[in-house]
């Protein structure tokens, strides 16, 4: 198809462009035009990180071809701070700490600008209903929905917009003081450049071929046809890995393209680098790879039986990590307990779902140094074992963390980075890539799925005497940070009481799933939802305000964890305290009683939703006048 | 009615500062021409922002106002000692690491400052703060960047560096898993209240109290950041989210299909802040990142049990599951509070 001419006026100003008809307008303001600001997050409507203006109307630019803004006023997150000064809104998402990795930020203050040019005066719940369609997942919201308030404040004259100033600490003690995030003007104006903003002179674009199949033998891969298709510059498989082929955080198990077999759907089985994009994919069709199924194991209680599929010879009976924890003699503990209550727990995978997609650049700088840019949560352990894998000296190997759209752990593993830095070296030229939500979403670590069995027994007066746990984790495919997880599933899994009987076995299990990693709090979650959901129906059971039972077991200065190390000094009656006050507690046994309490509906939280809030509040306006 | 409430409580303990292997982390500081303070360091900025933690620490050390303080990129071959972002680490090891590199740097420039070619003064009465340098007792009074010109003119630059690192400890006992994970233990206590809606079993969070043990909040709306971000995230997994996946393959591939809490999804999050400081490390600080998500779950299921005497043990409770337990309630006449064993 041929081009378009296009005509438009992007931030105020006139412009006439050739334009794709393939192209979507996020591509053409981004590629085309350098208007970084506005993020891709999803591609597909749904995260509201690419929001821009259209003709003064909030439209998702993932989803609008480059035609629609044939003759149209466009305004991107560049037009609101033009002369240098920040916006109103923007100077208030800095003051109320409303950025946090900032990836979603530019969306969210078009949104959030959108919705006080349409209701000056909207309140909270209307304020959420339109930022309804922007996703943060860092913030909780609460911090933006403050910002807009602020903002909205300022701008009605209700509040001065010296509010917004910097906190003085009059002795210079800054320990303790809201001081603005230093980096929060870079991230709400869209001028931070994350790596998938970033371009180098002569890079090459890459793109992944990804297993189709759970468990596979690779019989062979024909690179061939892609590797002298016009436009394509290197295309590497396991065979162009120099050194020892393996990642991870515990063991190094993982190739860093399927090496023989694949393991996992979305598993990398190839790479390939060209001068544009779609000449990448194009390549990636050319590739033919023959695979011979293999049986596979999606449970992990299965995976652990004799005769299952077995993913790692390493590992026959399919288990990455087994943590015991033992204290006193659990027998002994559970016949002297006069109240013995057991259940299952289970808990599923979720997803990081950080707003930026993983996205990297590599090169070979003038000294033959691999030099890798991306959003890195562990700069210093990529760059061992990629000097490893590359058979490089480690001061051969550098490492650049670029600003990084969100991790949450999911950036702790060097998932792409390998293939980055074999291609540069293959084509010595600068090479990045994108990954699109989708491919983020398969091929990327998630939470470890657990099931928990765990019986406690308890004496009359609330004491806990004894605590048996089992948990079992699908770690997936590749070890990654399975092994610390469990441990620390397992340090933790009995809470923070005195109980003289403990025994605890946690399990990390490879099966033929997506690989499970590091994910903030890091197996305490999955151990303390079967613990404090556990000591409530206890508490059910013996008469007992949840309070009540946790404070009678609660360990206190001086005690020693079930792994016997000895603490100073223990905050948990404090913190027990603290939260039984200021939520004004009624005190009583969990005996289901929410339609007898009187704790209940307090001006400190937020009323239910009600869809169509502004309307209401419209109404009301109305009715006002 | 068809709207029912409860409340349900759950505490977290969390450890920081991983002793096996030995976290470790490192930083260079100098007070630079005209007084602003240049910081390198293996620090990984993920959005919990570190970044303006370690300037009010530098600020505070040297006595700089935290906009003049500049810190390098993470580079593994520029910065020292990075580390990872990971474990609630950074304000422990990399917060405890530039106060004691700031803390070299200062005195640096304080000993020039009290020698006898400047004020010649015991170096005691020597204050920093807010960008100034003076003499108590004195009418000394400077700009930092005079300081160091005075400094860099006697032939000293004003620079520091400094380790900070973990006593290592044997691994966990492979047989009785005894050991000392970590340094430093942080505690949390939260109380949730939902509302249920008994005819379509959708449960929404209206509010969370939760009071977080974080040794020294260098930065208190930061750490309120970190709370309630960590308090809507694992509301997610509590309620909504669900990566499937069927013979390996995921039907949840998009944020079409992969549902993630929005706006409207959160409740109102009470802060409270308790401050147990750490006495091992040079400020007191330990951490928040992670244990703000540890309890939310078992408060918000043990709330749903209060409102309508369903326990949800098979996360997430979607109002699907939340329905069917409803009605198996109502069907056997009673709940599916777990039997007692033997």
């Amino acid at each position: 198809m041929p081009d378009i001419r296009l005509e438009a006026t992007i931030n105020g100003r006139k412009i006439t462009r050739n334009a794709k008809p393939h192209q979507r307008l996020l591509d053409f303001l981004r590629d085309d035009l350098n208007l970084t600001g506005n993020k891709e997050g999803c591609g597909a409507g749904e995260c509201g990180t690419c929001s821009v203006f259209v003709d003064g109307v909030l439209m998702k630019s993932c989803l609008l071809p480059v035609a629609k803004a044939q003759g149209a006023q466009i305004e991107t997150i560049e037009s609101l701070a033009k002369t240098g000064e920040l916006s109103l809104l923007q100077k208030a998402f800095h003051k109320a700490g409303a950025s946090q990795c900032g990836y979603c930020i530019p969306g969210m203050v078009m949104a959030a600008t959108a919705a006080i040019r349409a209701n000056p005066f909207a309140d909270r719940e209307e304020i959420k209903e339109r930022l309804g369609g922007n996703i943060c997942r860092c913030t909780g919201y609460q911090k933006i929905f403050d910002a807009v308030e602020m903002a909205r404040d300022v701008q009605n004259g209700r509040l001065p917009a010296t509010i917004f100033s910097e906190v003085e600490a009059e002795q210079g003690d800054y320990i303790g003081k809201n001081v603005r995030s230093i980096d929060a003007p870079s991230k709400v104006t869209g001028r931070l450049k994350y790596a998938g903003d970033m371009t180098m002179p002569g890079m090459l674009h890459v793109q992944v071929l990804r297993s189709p199949h759970p468990h596979a033998r690779i019989v062979s891969i024909d690179t061939a046809a892609a590797e002298t298709m016009a436009g394509v510059e290197g295309v590497i498989t396991s065979a162009d890995v120099p050194g020892e082929d393996g990642f991870g955080v515990i063991v190094n198990d993982q190739p860093v393209m399927a090496r023989g077999k694949v393991r996992y759907v979305g598993e990398a089985v190839a790479a390939v680098a060209a001068e544009d994009l779609l000449t990448a994919k194009r390549a990636l069709a050319a590739i033919e790879v023959v695979y011979e199924r293999l049986p596979a194991v999606f449970d992990p209680d299965e995976a652990m039986r004799a005769g299952a599929p077995v993913l790692h010879d390493y590992a026959p009976d399919n288990i990455t990590k087994h943590i015991p924890i033992r204290v006193g003699d659990v027998e002994k503990g559970f016949a002297e307990s006069d109240l013995v209550v057991k259940e299952a727990y289970s808990t599923q995978a979720i997803e990081h779902a950080y707003l930026e997609p993983e996205a990297g650049l590599a090169y070979v700088d003038h000294d033959g140094v691999v030099t890798i840019v991306s959003p890195d949560q562990n700069i210093t352990h990529h760059r061992h074992m990629l000097a490893r894998i590359i058979a490089k000296p480690i001061a051969k190997v550098r490492f650049i963390m670029s600003p990084v759209g969100g991790g949450f752990g999911g950036k702790t593993d060097m998932i792409y980075q390998g293939m980055l830095a074999l291609l540069a070296m293959k084509t010595q030229r600068p090479v990045r890539l994108v990954f699109t939500r989708e491919e983020s979403i398969i091929s990327t670590a998630k939470r470890h799925p657990s099931r928990t069995r765990l019986r406690m027994g308890l004496m009359r007066d609330g004491r806990i005497r004894v605590l048996e746990m089992t948990m079992v984790c699908d770690g997936g495919a590749y070890g990654l940070s399975t092994g610390n997880v469990v441990h620390k599933a397992a340090v933790l899994a009995a809470g923070p009481y005195v109980i003289p009987n403990i025994k605890v076995d946690t399990y990390g299990i490879y099966t033929n799933n997506t690989p499970s990693g590091a994910f903030r709090s890091f197996g305490a979650l999955q151990a303390a939802f079967a613990t404090e959901s556990h000591l409530d129906i206890c508490a059910e059971r013996l008469g007992l305000d949840p309070f009540q039972i946790r404070r009678i077991n609660a360990m206190r200065d001086g005690a020693v964890t079930h792994t016997r190390q000895k603490l100073g000094s223990v905050s948990l009656s404090r913190v027990l305290d603290a939260a039984e006050k200021v939520s004004g507690w009624e005190a009583g046994a969990p005996v289901s009683r929410g339609d007898r309490r009187s704790d209940l509906d307090r001006d400190d939280i937020r009323p239910p939703c009600a869809l169509g809030a502004r309307f209401a509040a419209a109404d009301k306006q109305e009715a006002a006048e | 009615m068809a709207r029912k409430r409860g409340r349900g409580m759950a505490v977290c303990w969390y450890g920081i500062a991983r002793t096996a292997p030995a976290d470790r982390a490192a930083a260079w500081v100098e007070i630079d021409d005209g007084g602003s303070v240049k910081v390198v360091t293996g620090v990984t900025e993920i959005g919990a922002g570190i970044l303006t933690v370690v300037a009010q620490i530098v600020a505070h050390e040297i006595g700089v106002k935290p906009e003049d303080v500049v810190i390098g990129d993470n580079d593994t071959a520029r910065a020292p000692g990075p580390g990872h972002a990971g474990g609630s680490r950074q304000t422990y090891m990399v917060g405890n690491v530039v106060a004691l590199a700031s803390r070299e740097a200062r005195k640096r420039l304080v000993e020039v400052m009290a020698g006898a070619g400047a004020w010649d003064v015991d170096a005691e009465l020597i204050h920093t703060g807010n960008g100034e340098v003076w003499a108590e007792g004195t009418n000394h009074r400077i700009s930092m960047g005079e300081a160091v010109d005075i400094a860099k003119k006697r032939g000293v630059v004003p620079v520091g560096s400094a380790s900070f690192g973990i006593d290592a400890a044997a691994r966990l006992d492979p047989v009785d898993g005894s050991g000392r994970p970590w340094q430093a233990y942080v505690f949390g206590c939260q109380v949730a209240e939902v509302e249920v809606d008994t005819i379509t079993g959708e449960v929404q969070v209206l509010g969370i109290w939760a009071a977080h043990d974080v040794g020294r909040a260098v930065n208190p709306q930061g750490v309120e950041g970190q709370i309630e971000g960590g308090i809507v995230q694992a509301l997610g997994q509590g309620l909504m989210e669900d990566y499937k996946l069927e013979s390996g393959r995921t039907s949840t591939s998009g944020f079409a299909r992969y549902i993630l809490p929005t706006s409207l999804d959160v409740p109102q999050v009470n802060s409270i802040i308790i401050e147990d400081p750490d006495p091992i490390g040079p400020l007191g600080v330990k951490g928040v990142g992670e244990l703000s998500l540890v309890p939310t779950i078992p408060a918000i299921m043990n709330a749903i049990y209060d409102a309508v005497g369903v326990r949800i043990t098979d996360l997430p409770a979607t109002p699907e599951k939340v329905l069917i337990a409803i009605r198996n309630k109502e069907r056997q006449g009673s709940h599916m509070a777990p039997q007692a064993a033997e």
